[in-house]
């Protein structure tokens, strides 16, 4: 393409991506590159539901933390009558910044610039000199914090920078059934173990969500040490067994990976599998005790990730869940944040020896961890090449393979796990969003 | 903490100084056997995760998250791993220096074991890139009298970055 043919817009190539992505198709340089970039921040980040924060980061009225959406610093709150509510991080007045910290606890905010002082639910209620430096002309109600609009899911909070979007509800179209092996691990919910710990890569965030939307394929491969040395349930031999599901047209999608001959729920202690018989369906049951691995995206940027890690060769070991949020910063450029969530109602025991697992397998010093950020910065620096602009890599495993007709979850389920199903479904999605008029 | 703390045996502050050193030595030159061989059976090796607060709050270093939280055990893993040929994040290699100043020692309640202080800065470089990661951090180690050397029984390191700058921390601090 010329660069007579950009000033045009990206249009034409658009159509084009999206064309090769329903052919199993996907150019390699929208994991590098300027004009998606941008796209993606007004037209997809824009538009979507995007994840805040836990609600167990803010239990107490007053607790707040901050966030972002795209470019966009968001102050997620607990109002002083228990209500979650996000605002734009910037003074209405002059712009400043309202909080610098990440977490705190503030009835009010106050800006350091002129003063101006906004309750933690955003309305304006102090202006210096209001009276002799405003005489009438300043309606207090109008310059409140911005609002973002906010709606929680089994205490995900989401945010939308689209008045127009349709409900998180909608949003999620049924992936609701696959968060809940995340979300409802027992009676009491999921809770955080403590803030997250957050690091900059030379990534694009993309490959990662794709990733989490259920590669099974790299599993053997970029983590094989965890095979060899005998951390991970599975063999090369058996690691494809399993379910790739996704809900189309919406971008979300989970792997279920499955390892024959292991226990029900395996690495789960007695409690906690008893209470699961009551907070998940029958259908749920069925899709979950078989389970060894799930990860999976919520559509765009927000993933999850459970799976059992022994250090005793061949025993069951322990299971420790990870969310993590894929925060864009530029193209090939992206901040990572991740979470280890627990059981609520597990014992202090269970919750510690679960984090000491997240920790050593996929916390940024995690073993799991440290090799996909490796084989990423060197996908994203190649998909930035003058030569990587013409390619498009291969998404044809599983192209004509046909949905699972007995499957007892929603969307559309294929098996085994190792399949590019998903990722067809959410670069299609990806591509919808960005070819969307404003 | 008073500036002025009661003094140290000079023979013991050299012998742990000698041992901090020997010790980043082994990691530099990816000794991590040697490196590992340093530690106590009932050792702990933990950094925490820093978080932005302001300047009342009531902690910085969170009390529940951690960036490494192992045991002898655990670190046992890691350099198992390093041992293989499939530790993909340091292969090629991380060339890593640690800086180890501003070291202090203090009595604890147990004769032979010593509270030790210090600073480290590591200079990471990875393959070609012309950048390096460099990590700041704060040491806090409990060292336990061993015959004639030291043993880690627990390492507290924290850095000074609450975003971390680097990939991976595929490295020891």
């Amino acid at each position: 393409m010329s660069a007579a043919d950009n000033s045009q817009g990206i249009t034409p190539m658009l159509a084009e991506i999206r064309e090769g992505i329903a052919q199993g198709r996907v150019p390699a340089r929208i994991f590098n590159d300027q004009e998606i970039f941008d796209l993606e921040r007004r037209k997809l980040f824009g538009k979507a539901w995007c994840f805040l924060a836990h609600e167990s980061e803010i239990p107490r009225p007053g607790d707040y933390v901050t966030r972002s959406i795209a470019d966009n610093s968001i102050i997620v709150a607990r109002d002083e009558h228990g209500n979650i509510c996000a605002h734009l991080n910037m003074c209405r007045h002059r712009g400043n910044m309202m909080c610098k910290s990440e977490m705190g606890n503030a009835s009010h905010f106050r800006c350091s610039y002129h003063g101006w002082v906004y309750k933690n639910s955003g309305e304006l209620v102090g202006v210096p000199y209001f009276k002799e430096g405003y005489d009438t002309r300043l309606d207090r109600k109008q310059w409140g914090l911005v609002e973002v609009r906010t709606e929680s899911y089994a205490g995900l909070v989401f945010g939308t920078l689209d008045p127009q979007a349709p409900s998180l509800d909608e949003y999620l179209g049924g992936f609701q059934f696959y968060l809940d092996i995340y979300l409802k691990q027992g009676l009491g919910g999921s809770e955080v173990h403590g803030p997250p710990d957050h690091w900059v890569a030379e990534t694009d965030w993309k490959i990662c969500a794709e990733n989490f939307s259920g590669d099974g394929y790299h599993t053997p491969v970029a983590h094989q040490f965890g095979f060899h040395l005998g951390y991970f349930p599975s063999s090369g031999a058996t690691h494809s067994e399993g379910w790739a599901v996704h809900i189309p047209g919406k971008g979300h999608s989970i792997g279920l990976g499955h390892t024959p001959g292991m226990p029900p729920f395996f690495g789960y202690p007695d409690d906690l599998v008893e209470q699961m018989h009551e907070s998940l369906s029958p259908q749920q049951l069925e899709v979950f005790s078989k389970t060894r691995t799930a990860v999976g995206s919520v559509f765009p940027n927000l993933s999850f990730l459970i799976q059992p890690f022994s250090l005793v060769p061949g025993e069951p070991g322990v299971r420790f869940c990870t969310m993590r949020l894929w925060h864009p910063l530029g193209p090939g450029r992206m901040e990572m944040w991740s979470w280890c969530l627990v059981p609520k109602g597990a014992s202090d025991e269970y919750k510690e020896e679960a984090y000491k697992a997240y920790t050593l397998a996929f916390g940024q010093a995690g073993t799991f961890e440290q090799d996909d950020f490796e084989n990423w910065t060197k996908v994203t620096r190649a998909a930035g090449g003058s030569l990587a602009q013409g390619l498009e890599f291969p998404y044809v495993m599983g192209l004509d393979r046909p949905p699972l007709e007995d499957w007892p979850g929603p969307g559309h389920a294929v098996s085994p796990y190792v399949t590019d199903t998903n990722f067809r479904n959410l670069w299609g999605t990806w591509a919808d969003y960005l070819a969307r008029e404003d | 903490m008073p500036l002025q703390a009661p003094g140290i045996d000079r023979e013991v502050r050299e012998s742990v100084r000698d041992f901090l050193y020997r010790e980043s030595l082994a990691l530099d030159e990816r000794r991590f056997r040697d490196w590992l061989a340093a530690f106590a059976d009932d050792a702990r090796y933990e950094i925490p995760v820093r978080v932005t607060r302001e300047k009342l709050a009531e902690w910085e270093l969170s009390p529940t998250s951690r960036i490494f939280d192992d045991t002898k055990e655990t670190l046992e893993v890691r350099v198992r791993r390093l041992e293989t040929d499939f530790a993909w994040s340091e292969q090629p290699p991380s060339r890593t220096r640690h800086f180890v100043t501003n070291i202090l020692v203090d009595a604890t309640d147990h004769p032979d074991e010593f509270l030790v202080r210090s600073n480290c800065l590591v200079y990471r470089s990875r393959g070609e890139e012309t950048a390096p990661s460099i990590f700041s951090a704060q040491r806090r180690d409990l060292l336990r009298r061993d015959g004639g050397s030291w043993l880690i029984v627990h390492r507290w390191a924290a850095l000074d970055q609450a975003v971390v700058n680097a990939h991976n921390m595929s490295i020891f601090i």
